[in-house]
């Protein structure tokens, strides 16, 4: 539990702004999620210690790390709180075996909580642990960065957009070892990131902030449909999350069979379950689907390849500037669903509030997240 | 004979050259922890005169040499302030013997090896810094471990630096601790002496290509040494792959 009630006037290139942040963080996984100088990684340093608070107070489990009142203020390495950084930091003159131990040879034996061997495994670091951090690849970077923040038996583990500086492709080698992290090691993890993909396959719980405050708070789902968040998601790529109830797997074709309500959804078998990151496929199952992914239709559309069209009743219309965004109620559900469309279409399809509407949704562009 | 009495070193001459070796060996000792404190307060620390520090460790290099040496006669000698109590109490006296010759070279040299620190400490990264005490590390301990390895090609170059400015060094030794031949007299003030005398030339001239063989030699090393550092810090060398 990690309670924050944290002020700075906050000088950097985009200008001097003041954070006010209060919030009490008591998720496994706690993303913090808005734009670029919004405050998300000054939040992350006074959190570490690595920067001072102007005022306010910060609680760990109980423990007071910063008050203005009291005059405390813990240094950085008294804090047992891991911290992953956007450029790894590895220490250039250590082989990885030596990064990896920086931390953990500090820490007396009975607060080693997680076996040196045990992060190497989960981590898949043995065949790296002679090599020097100038030749590892960026994506190996972070999973030591990972790792040695790790072997300090961290109470609390912040990550600052640990995925910024990898491609798209290295990104989806990292984040199975972060949801491996996740599931195995019970660590509370704060992930900053301005990428709301990355985001959400680790945790739907999401800070949203801007300009120094938090706008809004809670499960993804709830705090999407705030007027304010809406608009500001929309300029980051909105995604949609949906759960499904797991009906089949059909490994040939490369896609699950899932039900929403009692209509049927496809969804493409992810990277985890191709490479062998198979998480018994049962029960639920999460997925997101960015909005300007999604065509609306009057009616029900034969003869094309989308395979998934998914009855909805209109309850809601955003007009912004220059996209129009529609939420939809899938029918037989409580789920909702955000279609980002032209204005144009919202009027030449006649769809106002109360419409029934199909969702056209092609079967790759829905991305599974973490089976809950 | 005569070609040999050319190349062949006088007992006197091989007493200058080994003194010289002596001194600026114990110079560069002598101001190697205060020049990396010195040098990592000024890279890292802003405190209230801060400038007035730097502009004084920095003053023997643009003073004349002989400024800082009177300045030492003046504390250090037998009469001075401090050297009058040294010899009451201890009955050490360093003017004109070869530990003055030290010192006088040892605050010549101060400001070169506090520069290359200097700079060596301002460039290590202080994210590694940061991260390093996030992983639970003291302060100094982060100092041990990270800061001073990644700075020790500078604190390498500041040190043969040093070591090259003592055995040049001639103004502030000769004023301090003169021209003494067994005691003082190092080489550059061995080749002035020879300089002086009828007849001396030859002399002179040896020690002049041995001042720059050494010199040469200690600048090899330099380079020799900071490319070792540089790699075992995994960092490129001047440009190779990084």
């Amino acid at each position: 539990m990690i309670n924050i009630d944290l002020q700075k006037i906050h000088k950097n290139s985009y200008g001097d702004f003041s954070l006010d942040i209060k919030c009490k963080i008591d998720a496994p996984v706690t993303a913090l999620f808005g734009p670029s100088g919004a405050g998300k990684s000054t939040l992350l340093s006074m959190i570490a210690g690595l920067v001072k608070p102007d005022s306010g107070c910060l609680y760990v489990d109980g423990e007071c790390l910063f008050d203005s009142q009291r005059g405390i203020h813990v240094p950085i390495h008294k804090r047992h709180i891991g911290h992953v950084f956007q450029d790894s930091r590895l220490f250039p003159h250590f082989n990885v075996e030596n990064n990896l131990k920086y931390g953990y040879q500090l820490i007396p034996a009975k607060s080693q909580r997680l076996a040196f061997s045990k992060i190497v495994e989960l981590l898949e670091l043995s065949h790296l642990l002679t090599q020097r951090p100038h030749q590892l690849s960026g994506g190996e970077k972070q999973r030591v960065a990972l790792g040695r923040a790790l072997l300090t038996s961290p109470r609390l583990l912040l990550l600052d957009e640990p995925l910024a500086s990898l491609d798209m492709r290295l990104k989806q080698q990292i984040l199975p070892f972060l949801l491996r992290v996740k599931n195995e090691l019970n660590i509370p993890m704060i992930y900053v990131s301005h990428a709301i993909d990355e985001v959400l396959s680790l945790t739907s719980q999401v800070a949203i902030i801007e300009q120094g405050k938090i706008l809004a708070f809670g499960p993804f789902n709830e705090v999407i449909h705030h007027q304010q968040v809406l608009v500001l998601a929309h300029t980051l790529g909105l995604e949609n999350i949906l759960q499904a109830e797991i009906l089949g797997k059909e490994i040939e074709a490369g896609y699950i069979r899932a039900s929403i309500g009692d209509q049927a959804l496809y969804i493409p078998l992810s990277n985890q379950e191709l490479h062998g990151f198979s998480d018994n496929i049962s029960g639920n199952i999460t997925v997101s689907i960015a909005a300007s992914n999604i065509a609306l239709s009057v009616n029900p559309v034969s003869g094309v390849t989308i395979q998934n069209q998914l009855a909805s009743t209109v309850t809601n219309i955003e007009q912004l500037v220059h996209r129009t965004l529609v939420t939809l109620t899938l029918k037989n559900t409580s789920q909702q669903l955000i279609a980002e469309v032209t204005a144009k279409s919202v009027q030449d399809l006649q769809i106002s509030i109360g419409s029934k509407i199909y969702c056209l949704i092609k079967t790759q562009s829905i991305h599974p997240l973490a089976s809950a | 004979m005569a070609i040999e009495n050319t190349f062949l070193l006088s007992p006197a001459e091989v007493e200058a050259l080994w003194l010289s070796a002596k001194v600026a060996f114990y110079c560069a000792w002598i101001i190697c922890i205060p020049g990396i404190a010195v040098g990592w307060l000024l890279a890292k620390k802003s405190f209230f005169g801060k400038s007035f520090v730097d502009s004084l460790v920095h003053l023997p290099l643009v003073l004349p040499p002989v400024v800082p040496g009177f300045i030492l006669l003046l504390l250090l000698g037998s009469q001075g302030l401090i050297g009058s109590w040294l010899q009451q109490s201890f009955g050490i006296s360093i003017a004109f013997t070869w530990i003055g010759a030290v010192v006088a070279s040892a605050v010549m040299a101060f400001p070169l090896m506090v520069r290359s620190v200097r700079l060596a400490i301002s460039q290590v990264d202080s994210g590694l810094e940061a991260a390093a005490q996030s992983l639970g590390a003291h302060p100094f301990k982060v100092f041990i471990t990270i800061t001073l390895p990644l700075a020790l090609p500078g604190i390498i170059t500041g040190l043969i630096l040093a070591f090259s400015r003592s055995l040049g060094e001639f103004g502030a030794t000769i004023t301090f601790v003169g021209n003494i031949e067994g005691e003082t007299r190092t080489l550059p003030l061995a080749i002035y002496t020879y300089t002086q005398i009828p007849g001396g030339d030859i002399a002179a001239l040896r020690l002049v290509v041995l001042s720059m063989l050494i010199a040469l030699g200690a600048l090899m090393i330099s380079d020799m040494l900071e490319r070792k550092a540089s790699q075992r810090i995994g960092r490129g060398y001047k440009g190779q792959k990084s």
